[in-house]
């Protein structure tokens, strides 16, 4: 017997594990690097050359990654702001102010019984999720979070958001038909006729704004609500918020905001999932992470709602005034030696200066408490600064900045809705989609394309 | 009928995992496992073309207690109902015969747990009527005192009840503070939050102490305030006024036909109040509205009920002006036997009349204690109303009766 074998034998599960695992990744590792070393500019070629599918690639994982994230802040405030507003203290106990809380409910759908009812359909009832949630970051992959930070730019970009936006419903259908539930059933048929009948009013309350746009690009979209130079070379825009689209299309903004909360089955549209008529709607029968998928679809859906509800009329990245310009730029190797006093010494000096008043001014404060608030209160700063600075001297953080204000402001709006409004009822609900909202979206329509043939004949001279 | 089961021993494979096992408790289906009893049953339980049937409860979130309703769907129209009750039954009024008549006080609490000092009232009034007790005065106001505070606090709760039935989630949580006040001062007072346990044949249990009275003078400062604000979330809201108006319409006529009393008959245009068309206790000496609407559908009588609360409000400031001194209990024997007779006593409750008839037949136990209770009234008009309306209304007009399971099954 040899050392390795007397070792191998007195080591447990996880060791053996370790001592197959380390050697091999060492192995490859080295391999990469060679591989890399030999053929990187080759391999780079390739990637810069197929540059669309690497993006979708990249972008598809990173949104992938992102959505559970997202929904867990969505779902946080959900629960904060109208516990808030129902005057109850609300989540306070997982994580500060409770914030962890739906990170737990989410490790807590994952660790449930996936229950499947004997008489289910099991094919359609596992794959509903699915097709239910992976519609949500394929509708994500089109919105333009920053100058330059968005997945896909197509000239399509809005009609393909409607297409893979409208593919939820099927999910939600397949889930309430094959759930054998008729509370489930009852739940899967009213998503489909409210999604539906409230996709026209949606597509049609955008037309107005495509119209004045030319473009169903959501960036150049976005783009033309701030200063923007057009194909011959003018400059538009004066940088201010009277540029956003919700004051050029008034109409469509009230319009695409009613349709779109019906379309994220949110209150007071929220009729799939209505638990004082029909339990849980399609989602009745699911338990485990299946029951998680439509319940991060939902949140995720509020968010894009809001995100695409910010690109089309709140003017997306744009600031809403002109924000002026600073320069400000660091060049840390313009101190020398300098550098390493200013490394060694500001955290230090720093800390002291912030920590200095809550000892001195009160008493009760112990030295070493003190310094931890005066280090907390130093990072906070230095991450302030940094954040400024980034925010000048890169659009990109100036933009998302921006761009995720106003979301979640539409978002907290949405919540808002939930913790006031009672549901309306489904017939009140198909006769609004039907008589009100789709006449008034032709009406926009109308009014905007009679503006633009107005506005074109008076440029002409009114020849 | 399309019920498909296996006979119960012929499963395919009852040990094969692989075998989709159908056992007759793998789904659940509303029709009765046995033939039809009546015609009205084979009538219902035949299904027409497209209909469907829907059970509702008595596990559902919103059947107020253990309801079971099952639906006859046509879509989501809902073509006929049929409740099945009992499911609460706990057989009150017998047990009442075999306690005396101090006892059957704590038994007759729990029927509607919402008011029971109302389940109290109407039957120790009978009582008092089979043994010709004369109550003190200041027991007389302090009943009326708490009952009206347990009318506001069940009043608050039908305001939550019926906004969380049409999908608002904030008003109940509203109401809910309102309510827990309530329910803390009526604890200082009775000693317990829920099942109070408090008057008692020629009286009250305990005299008015300081808890109470500086909970109540602290939230009568605040009262009007807060029931408005809660109030005017709902009928100020275009969709709840939209949803509830017009929804479960009941006239003067068919309301007395189906022997409705309280703020569901009220709502309907009849001022019909047992406080003051069979004044009893101190009411006759109090001043105070009959609040009355003409529409007779979900809105008015949630309008009603918010008017009440005023009134009753109102009642209480003349209670407290008025609260004479004197001794809270009439002198009586601890072992009481009224002479045979009978005795029918009815108070106004949250929900209407609640009344008691009690036979005596001279001994220390009641003979019989019939208690006439509003839920169940309330609760066969649900049939007559919800019929063609929607799947959604189900609950909202269920809602607007306020009926409560412990008073309907008894």
């Amino acid at each position: 017997m040899t050392a390795l074998g007397r070792t191998w034998d007195r080591l447990t599960l996880p060791g053996r594990a370790l001592l197959i695992l380390v050697p091999l990744l060492a192995i490859l590792l080295i391999g990469l690097i060679v591989v890399i070393g030999l053929f990187g500019g080759q391999i780079l070629d390739i990637l810069i050359f197929n540059l669309p599918i690497v993006r979708f690639v990249f972008a598809a994982t990173v949104l992938l990654l992102l959505s559970p994230p997202i929904a867990f802040v969505i779902i946080y405030m959900e629960m904060k702001v109208i516990a808030l507003m129902n005057l109850r203290i609300g989540p306070d106990r997982v994580g500060p102010w409770g914030s962890l809380l739906s990170t737990v409910h989410g490790l807590k759908v994952l660790m449930k019984e996936d229950f499947t009812p004997s008489r289910a359909d099991p094919v359609v009832f596992t794959w509903a999720p699915v097709v239910t949630f992976v519609t949500m970051p394929l509708s994500v992959l089109v919105i333009p979070f920053a100058p330059g930070l968005f997945g896909q730019d197509f000239n399509i970009g809005l009609l393909y958001f409607f297409a893979v936006g409208g593919l939820t419903v099927v999910g939600l259908l397949m889930g309430g038909w094959s759930s054998f539930n008729k509370y489930s059933l009852i739940g899967g048929l009213r998503s489909a006729a409210q999604i539906v009948s409230y996709e026209i009013p949606l597509t049609l309350s955008v037309v107005g704004l495509i119209i004045l746009a030319g473009t169903m690009s959501l960036n150049s979209i976005v783009q033309q609500q701030g200063i923007w130079i057009d194909a011959s070379g003018v400059s538009h825009g004066s940088g201010w918020f009277t540029d956003w689209f919700a004051l050029r299309q008034p109409l469509g903004f009230v319009i695409f905001a009613i349709a779109a909360t019906a379309e994220a089955n949110r209150t007071p549209f929220d009729l799939t999932e209505a638990d004082s008529e029909i339990v849980a709607g399609f989602s009745t029968e699911y338990s485990g992470m299946r029951f998680g998928f439509f319940y991060f679809a939902e949140y995720i859906g509020v968010f894009i709602i809001s995100a695409l509800t910010t690109v089309l009329f709140l003017g997306g990245w744009n600031a809403p005034f002109p924000f002026p310009h600073i320069s400000w730029v660091v060049d840390p190797g313009s101190l020398g030696i300098g550098l390493l006093f200013v490394v060694a010494l500001v955290p230090l000096l720093g800390t002291l200066l912030f920590a200095a008043p809550f000892y001195l001014f009160r008493s009760k404060t112990r030295w070493w408490v003190a310094l931890i608030i005066g280090f907390v209160l130093f990072n906070v700063a230095v991450a302030g600064l940094v954040g400024l600075w980034a925010y000048i001297n890169f659009d990109w953080v100036a933009g998302l900045f921006w761009f995720l204000g106003k979301t979640f402001t539409l978002v907290f709006v949405f919540v808002w809705m939930r913790g006031t409004l009672p549901r309306v009822r489904i017939d009140q609900l198909m006769g609004f989609a039907w008589k009100w909202l789709l006449p008034a979206s032709l009406l926009n329509l109308f009014i905007t394309a009679l503006g633009v043939l107005a506005v074109d004949w008076l440029r002409k001279g009114g020849a | 009928m399309t019920t498909q089961t296996f006979p119960t021993g012929t499963h395919p494979s009852a040990d094969d995992p692989s075998v989709l096992v159908e056992d007759d408790y793998a789904f659940y289906e509303p029709i009765p496992p046995y033939p039809p009893r009546t015609e009205r049953e084979a009538e219902f339980y035949t299904l027409g073309d497209g209909e469907m049937f829907l059970n509702m409860g008595p596990q559902h979130p919103s059947t107020h207690g253990v309801l079971r309703v099952v639906l006859k769907l046509d879509g989501e129209r809902v073509v006929d109902i049929d409740p099945v009750l009992g499911y609460l039954h706990r057989g009150v009024e017998k047990l009442v015969e075999n306690a005396d008549y101090h006892q059957t006080i704590s038994q007759v609490d729990p029927l509607e747990y919402i008011s029971s000092l109302f389940c109290e009232w109407a039957p120790v009034t009978a009582y008092e009527q089979l043994l010709d007790v004369e109550v003190p005065r200041r027991a007389e106001y302090i009943r009326v005192l708490s009952g009206e505070l347990n009318r506001i606090a069940s009043h608050a709760l039908f305001l939550g009840w019926f906004a969380l039935d049409l999908g608002g989630l904030t008003p109940i949580l509203w109401s809910f503070i309102e309510r827990d006040e309530i329910v803390e001062m009526l604890a200082a007072l009775t000693g317990q939050r829920m099942l109070f346990n408090y008057y008692r044949i020629g009286g009250v249990n305990g005299d008015l102490n300081h808890e109470f009275m500086s909970r109540l003078g602290d939230w009568m400062s605040r009262a009007i305030g807060q029931i408005e604000a809660g109030t005017g979330l709902l009928n100020e809201n275009e969709i709840f006024v939209r949803r509830a108006s017009g929804l479960g319409v009941i006239d003067t006529e068919t309301a007395l036909r189906f022997c409705m009393t309280g703020p569901n008959l009220r709502a309907t245009g009849l001022p019909f109040d047992i406080r003051r068309a069979h004044p009893y206790s101190i009411y006759p000496e109090l001043e105070f509205d009959i609040p009355t609407r003409t529409e007779g559908d979900s809105l008015a009588r949630f309008l009603v009920r918010m008017e009440e609360v005023k009134q009753s409000l109102r009642i209480i400031d003349q209670c407290l002006e008025k609260m004479p001194d004197g001794p809270i209990m009439a002198k009586l024997p601890r072992l009481l036997r009224p002479r045979p007779g009978r005795a029918w006593a009815a108070v106004e409750g949250p929900r209407g009349m609640y009344g008691a008839y009690a036979i005596s037949d001279g001994t220390d136990q009641p003979f019989r204690l019939k208690i006439h209770d509003p839920s169940f009234i309330h609760l066969q008009a649900v049939g007559a109303l919800l019929p063609g309306n929607l799947l959604a209304d189900t609950m909202a007009i269920m809602a607007s009766l306020d009926p409560i399971m412990g008073g309907v099954d008894k």
